[in-house]
């Protein structure tokens, strides 16, 4: 035993192909920088104008690219002429999908299927692969939606570029298009792929069909509605941008380019230019914003790459926000019809629901059908349940995991027909919950659908969250409200979201004489990785937080990694340097041992100083360093005290929590005003509360942006996306939102060292259903309408001053 | 055209095109990456920057408009290796995650600041802040910063040596 374990039982899981021991690795009375709020150490870099984004970098000799955007939403394109654009002042080449086809260039290897033990497994009609739709850097073939990159302009500065590019001549043929989810579904809607005999990429049906239908037979009350969590965009403020430099003599690829997890990049990147992976070198520093946005493979960042090898010099592109708008990977979009089957006493007997995601012009991500997939019973004890899983082509951007990827949507629907359910069959709505929440002493709770929940105190949070937003003190404030006209409301919501991620994680960690270093292939984006990680790592060592460096996003350096995505960096990053720093302690044992002559097995390690057993001998890691250092040490110690360890981890983690939010209601305008907000959210270990509840206000910002303002709109008469700018995209701004309520409960997870389950995603997940049932609340004496999101003023307004047949309501407001 | 001004306490000239903007002057001619571009409308303040003492979003004035002008970028604030008390702000209630729109938050902070007579509610906060988007932080800390900002640099010597 080489530090205090604070207790010895162990927790065994079966992995892969080995056998992981997972147990708490530090008595919590040695937590010295673990569960501090400590200010972070990216910040100095960051608030002095220092922090180094990809649009940061300049190359000598750097050319600029600009991209020739479909303008329609799915067209055959006929003939591209660059010969007026390649006449131009300062144009170094013109490139097109013929140009990459002659190359040879392979598509993005996207390998959107979630592949881990515990996802679920989604497959085409009658289990056969998934056609995903090849997405080479350009396509020779087709547009499949509007902003598509259809040829490439390469110049001397930027605005040459942007003005040649405007001289492409591309004939397009102008194809039928379908751009909503459920019209793409249908058997008879313009096919994108003549793959496929219709636009359905994935049929998958999950749970006991059989059990589930005499289940609804048999029960007293059936509840049903049909939801379209609709289309949103990440919008990372930092706008997408490559740097990409090809060196003739070395014949590498440099690539600078900020992303959701360089490594994933490298490998890709390489695929596609048909080089070995160590041709390629990506750095990705400072990511400015990510939510799921950058975790797949930019064309661009392709392009810039192999135009540099073309032209000679290295090539910068750029994205403008309306290019954005249009191509950062999209999110959400699914339509979800559900049923309830429950009894008279108000126990739900079983769930029923079928969900279509829309992935876009090709598939890049199933993440958000398949996380909602193993979520669809939410937080509740329902015995059986069926889901059909379905995806569709359609001609629009395609979606990836967005913020929460695929559990608001599912949390949405739960919540939301348990609300119903309440209002139609005079149940309470909160005693409803209550009474079918899953239980402590049901954990490990597995769920219809085949989820094992790893833990939680469903019940308490609930009670906790109730407590912290003063539901007591509701009605007076409702009343308040009333009195000066106003209509308040309650919204009420729980969650429960899985996170798993990528399984293999690798750290290394090293020891200089004045201080440590981790290695590690996680990709921040904001998450404070170099302030929680070095947490993590002090306390292992047990040395000070402040001589922990971690070092990320340069490929040449960071050798594997799974990246940031799914809540998995905190979990996965804790769990790999805990294991690494186990090893890094028996590697300075066997050197104290040897340095003195002594066995190893008298060597104690406590308190970040190695001891002699039976003698007063000390020695600590900057000392044992130096000594690792010296030519004469032995052949195991070269290279210095520094340990190298990978880790795989499949089993996921069930962060859960609820939320309660106030909404009052103009009823003469419609306008609405979000006046309260509290959440608690059991996020399990919290490495640093600082970090953790800025992650929940940000995530539920995103999540009230889309039940608000946020949605790219697609006009349908034309399949033009309507949103391309800041002005006309609704964002959560200084003055739409307020301060927030925010707890953290600490119900570790059994499957991981520290007990980490994950932090932030929770802030969205209730977040859409907490607000809508907010609204229906405000709204209860006029139905409640039904109001799609984002619900605005101007369906608020409708909803109260016309009747169903659009007839204005003489009585209203 | 010469654009010859004083930034962060330095002059400098360049000869640039007419059409060059405050914001590409400032990332691309001096190399002061500091100043962030997140949109093409005027929308997200990334670019915040102080001309002649009043806060203005860089990507929507001239280089040549800055001419013989004062302007100060987020990379002018430090002082002798301390941090403005609104940077300090920022890092102490964790107002910033990925940092891009930071520097623009900043300098309009500072500008809200100085330019404000009474402590800052957060209600004024909200609405002066307006005109600056952050993806990251809902806005939570960062009007806690700015509030906790307004005292230390209306009090600063008061403040510091409480320290």
């Amino acid at each position: 035993m080489i530090f205090g374990f604070a207790h010895r039982r162990q927790f065994v899981l079966q992995s892969d192909n080995n056998t992981i021991m997972v147990r708490p690795v530090l008595s919590e009375r040695s937590f010295k920088a673990v569960g501090k709020a400590l200010p972070r150490n990216e910040d100095r870099r960051l608030v002095t104008g220092r922090g180094r984004f990809s649009d940061d970098f300049t190359l000598p000799g750097q050319a600029w690219a600009a991209m020739v955007r479909s303008p329609h939403p799915h067209a055959r394109i006929v003939t591209v002429d660059t010969a007026e654009a390649i006449a131009m002042p300062g144009v170094l080449g013109v490139f097109t999908g013929a140009d990459v086809r002659m190359d040879g260039l392979k598509p993005i290897p996207h390998n959107p299927v979630p592949s881990t033990n515990y996802d679920v497994k989604l497959t085409g009609r009658g289990g056969t692969e998934v056609f995903i739709g090849p997405h080479y850097l350009l396509p020779h073939d087709k547009a499949r939606h509007v902003g598509e990159a259809v040829a490439m302009v390469v110049a001397e500065t930027l605005s040459q570029a942007q003005t040649a590019a405007e001289l492409v001549a591309i004939d397009y043929e102008v194809l039928p298009w379908v751009a909503d989810t459920t019209e793409a579904a249908r058997p008879d809607a313009p096919r994108i792929w003549d793959e496929l005999p219709d636009n359905i990429l994935v049929d998958s049906t999950f749970g006991d069909v059989a059990a589930t239908d005499a289940a609804f037979a048999g029960a007293r009350h059936v509840v049903s509605a049909t939801f379209h969590i609709g289309r949103v965009t990440g919008v990372p403020l930092e706008p997408r941008a490559a740097l990409g430099s090809f060196d003739a003599e070395t014949g590498r690829y440099t690539v600078y380019a900020g992303s959701g997890g360089a490594v994933r990049q490298k490998q890709e990147l390489a695929y596609v230019l048909g080089v070995k992976p160590q041709d390629v070198r990506v750095l990705s520093f400072d990511v400015g914003g990510n939510f799921g946005t950058r975790n797949r493979g930019y064309v661009e960042f392709g392009l810039v790459m192999w135009a540099s090898r073309k032209v000679g010099r290295p090539v910068k592109f750029r994205a403008e926000r309306s290019e954005l708008f249009l191509t950062d990977y999209q999110g959400r979009d699914l339509v979800t019809e559900v049923s309830l089957a429950i009894d008279e006493s108000g126990r739900f007997l079983a769930m029923r629901a079928s969900n279509l995601s829309n992935v876009g012009g090709r598939c890049v991500s199933l993440s958000p059908l398949s996380k909602g997939s193993g979520l669809i019973t939410g937080s509740y004890d329902i015995p059986v349940a069926t889901l059909r899983a379905r995806a569709v082509f359609s001609n629009t951007m395609s979606t990836n995991a967005y913020r929460s990827s695929g559990r608001p949507e599912v949390t949405f629907a739960i919540e939301r027909l348990i609300e119903k359910a309440a209002r139609e069959l005079g149940f309470d709505r909160i005693e409803l919950r209550r009474r079918n929440l899953v239980r402590p002493d049901q954990m490990s709770y597995t769920n219809a659908v085949g989820s094992s929940y790893d833990s939680g105190e469903y019940e308490i949070n609930m009670d906790r969250a109730i407590r912290l937003a003063d539901f007591d003190g509701f009605p007076a404030r409702r009343a308040e409200a009333r009195a000066r006209g106003k209509l308040l409301g309650l919204g009420f919501a729980n969650y429960v979201e899985s996170s798993i991620g990528s399984p293999k994680e690798r750290a290394d960690l090293i020891v200089h004489t004045d201080g440590f270093e981790v290695v590690i292939g996680t990709q921040p984006a904001g998450q404070g990785h170099e302030t929680s990680f070095a947490q993590v790592t002090a306390d292992l060592l047990g040395v000070p937080f402040e001589s922990v460096k971690i070092t990320l996003g340069d490929t040449d350096v960071v050798s594997a990694g799974g990246g940031t995505h799914s809540g998995r960096s905190m979990r996965h990053a804790s769990a790999v340097i805990a294991l690494g720093a186990e090893d890094l302690i028996e590697r300075g044992r066997a050197l104290m041992a040897h340095l003195i002559g002594v066995g190893k097995e008298l060597i104690r390690f406590e308190g970040g100083v190695f001891r002699a057993l039976d003698s007063n001998q000390a020695m600590t890691w900057a000392e044992l360093a130096q000594e690792a250092r010296r030519p004469d040490v032995p052949q195991e110690f070269a290279g210095g005290l520094r340990v190298r360890r990978d880790n795989e981890m499949h089993t996921p983690v069930f962060p859960n929590g609820t939320c309660l939010c106030e909404i009052e209601i103009d009823p003469e305008t419609g306008a609405l005003d979000l006046k309260r907000y509290a959440t608690v959210d059991d996020v399990g270990r919290c490495i640093n509360p600082l970090i953790v509840h800025g992650q929940t206000h940000g995530g539920i910002a995103q999540g009230v942006g889309q039940a608000l303002w946020e949605h790219c709109t697609i006009d349908p008469s034309s399949g033009q996306p309507l949103a391309g700018s800041f002005m006309d995209y609704g964002m959560p701004r200084f003055d739409n939102m307020p301060s927030f309520k925010t707890e953290i409960a600490e119900v570790l997870s059994p499957t991981n060292p520290f007990g980490v389950k994950a932090g932030g995603e929770g802030g969205t997940t209730p977040a859409l259903a907490v607000i809508m049932s907010a609204i229906d609340d405000a709204l209860a004496e006029y139905g409640p309408p039904a109001i799609d999101m984002p619900a605005t003023p101007d369906k608020i307004w409708n909803a109260i001053h016309r009747r169903p047949d659009g007839e204005r309501r003489d009585d209203a407001g | 055209m010469l654009v010859s001004l004083t930034v962060n306490g330095t002059p400098v000239s360049r000869e640039v095109d007419d059409e060059t903007l405050l914001a590409v002057f400032l990332r691309e001619h001096l190399g002061l990456t500091g100043t962030h571009v997140g949109c093409d409308t005027t929308q997200c303040g990334c670019c915040v920057v102080h001309l002649n003492g009043t806060s203005v979003k860089s990507c929507t004035v001239l280089a040549a408009q800055a001419d013989g002008g004062r302007v100060v970028t987020i990379e002018g604030l430090e002082r002798d290796g301390v941090l403005h008390p609104v940077q300090e702000a920022f890092h102490r209630c964790h107002a910033l995650q990925c940092g891009f729109c930071t520097p623009g938050m900043i300098m309009a902070a500072v500008d809200l600041i100085d330019t404000y007579p009474g402590p800052l509610s957060e209600g004024v906060v909200r609405e002066e802040m307006e005109g600056n988007l952050c993806r990251c932080t809902g806005y939570h800390n960062i009007v806690k910063a700015i509030a906790a900002a307004w005292p230390l640099m209306h009090g600063q010597t008061v403040a510091r040596a409480a320290e």
